[in-house]
């Protein structure tokens, strides 16, 4: 059951996000995009937070790294942290070939769905990508 | 005047003539206003050739005592220790010190393997898992890291410290927390020289703990104890190290402490007056990526040979910019190049040999001290390569100037720092002092203060 | 030719029992030293360092600096870097032992010929800066500018006011928004025009009373000189604000126009670039500062000051910063800036200055025939060229030059630095190359940009090793080597 790039919601900031009801909470499935990850190179280490953490629209929640780059992730949607891709740093080849699935970076229960509005749908956010390529 | 230029007039000519400008004056001219240059010559003495130069300097240098013109018995964190041949020899190779930061790192294996070799001898020295490539000086390096553990939690403000960490290194702390939203809490020491004071000061919001093991005054501090209480309320410990001494003491790593750091210039490098020295900075490895400075790391090239190269980088500065760990954007590549070099000559039995000399050496002298009728030794415990001396006169400044008088450094007044202890003075005994010359140093104070008039000691000077 | 058995690590040739360092025990009439201490603090043994022989370490180190190119060796025009010829004679005289085996907590009266030495280069550093207080304190570049922006943190809270800004240039050194951090400020980026000057109407935008400090380098990091500095310095000292100058580049300006005269109020030196003090493979550098007169209270102590002819350590000043390391200094990187200013005075130096200027422009009337050099007919000490067009019509980068002209036998430019210019190949030849030197630079850098792609994609082929995989090194760190 893959994701398709398609159907997702986009930050600027070139984080994606799923959302799905789960047992009347709405969880978001938070990852970074294709393009993004093209544009960071090789990536090498990347820095997560933790189960149980809060997150809000535009604020920082971790960092991912190439060699010569430092890139803040931006959480696109208020909440609280309910899961942790943790093994992802390790396997930051997997990342780069599927972002969409197996990259996927954390799991939000949302707070507040109001973020969500201001999200990209995926035809917009192309033509952003396109822009700034 | 022709210094190091290398442009003859025809030179100059043909140059001017490719750029298109008449004159260098025109060149200058086209980008700087003229209302903001300078208008006259620089004031300074006229330019010397180089046997003025050497003139000069050479009669500069021998208005100095040194420790090659006199026996030299001080220390306060730098020491008169054994300097190899082969140390100076390979450090004055133009590879080596007319380089720079291996930013291509083709062109700079010989550093870079240097500084993994460094970064290596370092973890096992200390304990550690993780060294990084060296900072400016001791002093510099235990704020760096008090720094590392502000940052790790920024919920913790307070730095908890003792008076018997060396002056300069809490001064330097002090200048660097005034700007920070931190403070730091420094402890009277127990006059037994035991660790509660410094374990009842430490609490919740303590960020970490800094210690010196052997103290300032030479004396071993409990360190485990210190860590094992840092650790019990999640705070960071931080010692301060003599590497020679890590020929017989417990490594830092193996106390506990989380970082260790210490002034490498005991480690092959020159006093040259305070500096340039060697801040050495080691860490347990879950702190890596927290660590200020270069990091050199090994990997393999294209054509699959093992190579090293500067690693970790966005750590630093040039990458993280206001974020970085540190703004620190060099390493003191040419000294740790001169440790690298001793600690392979020395090797682990020349590193206990030289740390039993100076235990040695020291025992003799306060064995002495204990019988000398006017001086005595303030600590009873034990103690490595240093120790404080009283003076039952309170006349340190003459009992110095004899011994100075006699061809003698005989130790640093601690006055300056510890108001309290104006009748004593710092002595430290390294490996290069042999029995005779300890020996003079008891006469060099034996006699009555009153009687020798204080002098620079030139007459006996050789420089 | 090269040996492949003396470069392999130390703790590769390490033979159990081997010695090198030997020392012969003491006779002395005191115990064994494991007796001397407390049982809990011995080790179980020492620290398990290798062990070699004499020879092993001399052939073993010896064959490793083969593998460093270095000023001595090779032209190295590592723009912003200043790499300069180290004068031999200057290294001889910091290694007389009336300078190198002085102890810093001697008694002063056994040390007025290092106080003079330091007390004079006080003196000249504040002639030629323009700015008379001097601190020979902080030990790098970097140092000096965190030490200067503690002054300026005092000043202002001295003064009641609350300022918490500071602004730097987009084409700064890193360092500069680094050391703003460690002294509590928050950074604001001030942008380059299209000339790669301060753009006036950006910095008018962004000055505020929160401004304590706009940080500056003049000329500027693209080798520029800033024609309108006047009105620059006087809009933030009008702001109350002052002037932070990053003397990264001073070897352009030296007798030609002075920081103080064009209204920085605080400046480093780094005396290893422009003073010719040696690179030392990263280090040793020294970072003396100079500050205005009124806010020479402000100081790190001790100073050196003079009484008649004696000379001495000022440990006094209720306004001083504190101190920012142990002991002075690196002295015997200041000892060797003292030894090049003594050699050349003062027109000496102007001297070297205009060399400088005219070695860059020469060399960039040439490369200017060979890359795009995007800002300036006109250069100071160094220029700043592009690859872009280069990697858009060959697919060559900065790197891929910068990789294969070390196969022609020069150290390769500073790349993508700074960062406003897209591919930079940052470029100072400085004074000490000759005009050959520099004609042969310019025909190899021609010659790269015409070869077959494929081999300059995959130098530099004639070092030991070539395009170290940087991605691996810091995926899985490699720091420390492991039996």
């Amino acid at each position: 059951m893959s994701r398709q790039p398609e159907k997702l919601l986009y930050a600027p900031s070139h984080e994606w996000v799923e959302t799905a009801s789960e047992g009347g909470d709405v969880i978001a499935t938070i990852g970074i995009s294709a393009f993004a990850i093209e544009q960071l190179t090789d990536l090498v280490y990347m820095d997560l937070p933790k189960v149980g953490g809060k997150v809000s629209a535009g604020q920082e929640f971790g960092e991912v790294e190439s060699v010569k780059a430092v890139s803040p992730l931006y959480s696109p949607v208020d909440g609280e942290i309910v899961a942790v891709h943790s093994d992802l740093p390790n396997q930051l080849d997997d990342l780069k070939e599927d972002p969409y699935d197996f990259g996927w970076i954390l799991k939000v229960k949302l707070s507040d769905e109001a973020a969500l509005a201001k999200l990209l749908d995926h035809a917009a956010y192309s033509k952003r990508c396109g822009e700034s390529a | 005047m022709t210094g190091y230029l290398f442009h003859t007039p025809e030179d100059r000519r043909e140059m001017l003539a490719a750029i298109g400008a008449a004159s260098i004056g025109e060149i200058l001219d086209a980008q700087i206003p003229a209302d903001v240059r300078f208008q006259r010559q620089l004031d300074l003495p006229k330019g010397l050739d180089e046997i003025g130069l050497e003139r000069l300097m050479r009669d500069l240098a021998a208005e100095n005592v040194s420790a090659a013109s006199h026996l030299c018995f001080l220390g306060g964190g730098a020491y008169d220790h054994f300097i190899p041949a082969v140390v100076d020899e390979i450090a004055s190779r133009g590879e080596y010190y007319t380089s720079y930061t291996p930013y291509q790192a083709e062109a700079s294996q010989g550093n870079l393997q240097v500084m993994f070799e460094y970064e290596t001898l370092i973890t096992q020295l200390t304990g550690l898992g993780v060294s990084n490539a060296s900072l400016y000086d001791g002093g510099s390096a235990m704020v760096e890291a008090v720094l590392m553990a502000l940052a790790a939690d920024s919920s913790r403000r307070r730095v908890v410290t003792t008076r018997t960490v060396h002056p300069h290194y809490r001064q330097t702390l002090d200048t660097y927390l005034c700007n920070l939203d931190a403070e730091a809490i420094v402890v009277e020491p127990a006059a037994d020289g035991s660790a509660g004071p410094i374990i009842d000061q430490i609490d919740s919001q303590t960020a970490c703990v800094v210690i010196q093991h052997p103290n300032f005054f030479g004396r071993l501090e409990d360190v485990r104890a210190i860590c094992d209480a840092a650790h019990r309320v999640g705070a960071l410990a931080i010692q301060v190290f003599d590497p020679i001494s890590l020929g017989l003491l417990k490594r830092p790593g193996d106390l506990g402490a989380d970082i260790a750091i210490a002034e490498g210039q005991c480690l092959g490098s020159p006093l040259q007056m305070g500096g340039p020295y060697l801040g050495i900075l080691a860490c347990r490895e879950e702190l890596v990526r927290r660590l200020p400075g270069r990091l050199a790391g090994q990997t393999t090239d294209r054509r699959g040979n093992r190579c090293w190269v500067l690693t970790l980088q966005t750590r630093e500065q040039h990458i993280r910019r206001a974020k970085a760990t540190s703004n620190i954007c060099s390493n003191q590549s040419l000294l740790a190049l001169r440790a690298t070099i001793y600690l392979s000559l020395l090797g682990p039995q020349g590193l206990r040999e030289t740390a039993e000399h100076c235990v040695r050496k020291t025992r003799y002298l306060r064995d002495r001290i204990d019988q000398h009728d006017r001086l005595s030794c303030v600590h009873a415990g034990p103690v490595f390569k240093e120790f404080v001396v009283r003076d039952s006169r309170g006349d340190v400044e003459g009992l110095l100037g004899q011994a100075l008088g006699q061809g003698v450094l005989a130790g640093v007044p601690l006055a300056p720092w510890y108001p309290e202890m104006e009748d004593c003075f710092l002595v430290a005994v390294t490996e290069k002092r042999s029995r005779e010359d300890i020996d003079r140093w008891l006469e060099s104070v034996g006699g009555d203060a009153a009687d020798a008039a204080p002098t620079q000691g030139r007459s006996v000077a050789a420089v | 030719m090269r040996n492949q058995q003396a470069t392999k690590l130390i703790f590769e040739l390490s033979r159990p029992g081997r010695r090198a360092a030997v020392l012969d025990p003491p006779d002395l009439p005191v115990p064994e030293a494991s007796d001397c201490l407390p049982a809990e603090h011995l080790a179980d043994g020492p620290p398990p360092l290798p062990e070699l022989a004499e020879g092993d370490v001399v052939r073993h180190f010896v064959n490793l600096s083969t593998q460093n190119m270095s000023v001595d060796t090779h032209f190295y025009p590592l723009g912003s870097c200043t790499m300069k010829y180290n004068p031999k004679r200057n290294e001889r005289l910091a290694s007389l032992p009336g300078f190198a085996a002085v102890h810093p907590l001697q008694d002063e009266a056994t040390t007025q010929g290092w106080l003079r030495v330091l007390y004079e280069l006080q003196q000249m550093l504040g002639e030629i800066s323009g700015l008379p207080g001097v601190s020979l304190q902080p030990a790098a570049g970097a140092h000096g500018e965190l030490t200067a922006l503690m002054v300026a943190a005092a000043h202002f809270r001295q003064r009641g006011e609350a300022r918490d800004i500071v602004l730097t240039a987009d084409s700064a050194h890193g360092t500069n928004p680094a050391s703003a951090a460690m002294v509590g400020y928050e950074t604001r980026t001030v942008v380059s025009g299209p000339d790669g000057l301060v753009d006036v109407d950006d910095l008018r935008a962004k000055l505020d009373d929160r401004v304590a400090v706009f940080m500056l380098t003049n000329p500027n990091t693209l080798g520029l000189f800033d024609s309108r500095i006047r009105e620059i310095t006087s809009m933030v000292h009008d702001r109350g604000g002052l002037i932070y100058l990053d003397g990264a580049n001073m070897n352009a300006i030296l007798g030609i126009v002075r920081p103080g005269d064009f209204g920085a109020d605080l400046m480093h030196y780094n005396p290893h670039k422009t003073f010719s003090g040696p690179h030392g493979g990263g280090g040793p550098g020294a970072g003396p500062i100079c500050v205005r007169e009124d806010l020479a209270r402000f100081l790190p102590r001790p100073i050196v000051r003079r009484d008649g002819d004696r000379y001495f350590w000022d440990e006094e000043g209720e306004d001083s910063i504190g101190r920012v390391r142990s002991f002075f200094g690196n002295q015997g990187i200041l000892l060797r800036a003292f030894a090049y200013l003594r050699t050349y005075g003062g027109d000496g130096l102007r001297q070297v200055s205009e060399d400088a200027v005219l070695g860059a422009n020469y060399l960039l009337s040439r490369v200017r025939h060979i890359l795009d050099v995007p800002h300036g007919e006109r250069c100071m000490h160094e220029f700043v060229a592009t690859a872009a067009r280069l990697k858009k019509e060959r697919g060559l980068s900065a790197m891929d030059l910068a990789k294969r002209i070390l196969d022609f036998g020069f150290h390769a430019p500073t790349v993508y630095f700074p960062l406003v210019v897209e591919e930079a190949v940052m470029i100072e030849p400085t004074e000490t190359e000759s005009k050959e030197t520099l004609d042969a630079f310019a025909e190899a850098l021609f010659r790269v940009t015409e070869e077959a792609v494929d081999l300059v994609k995959d130098a530099p082929h004639t070092t030991r090793i070539s395009r170290p995989d940087d991605v691996a090194a810091s995926r899985r760190p490699v720091i420390r080597w492991t039996p």
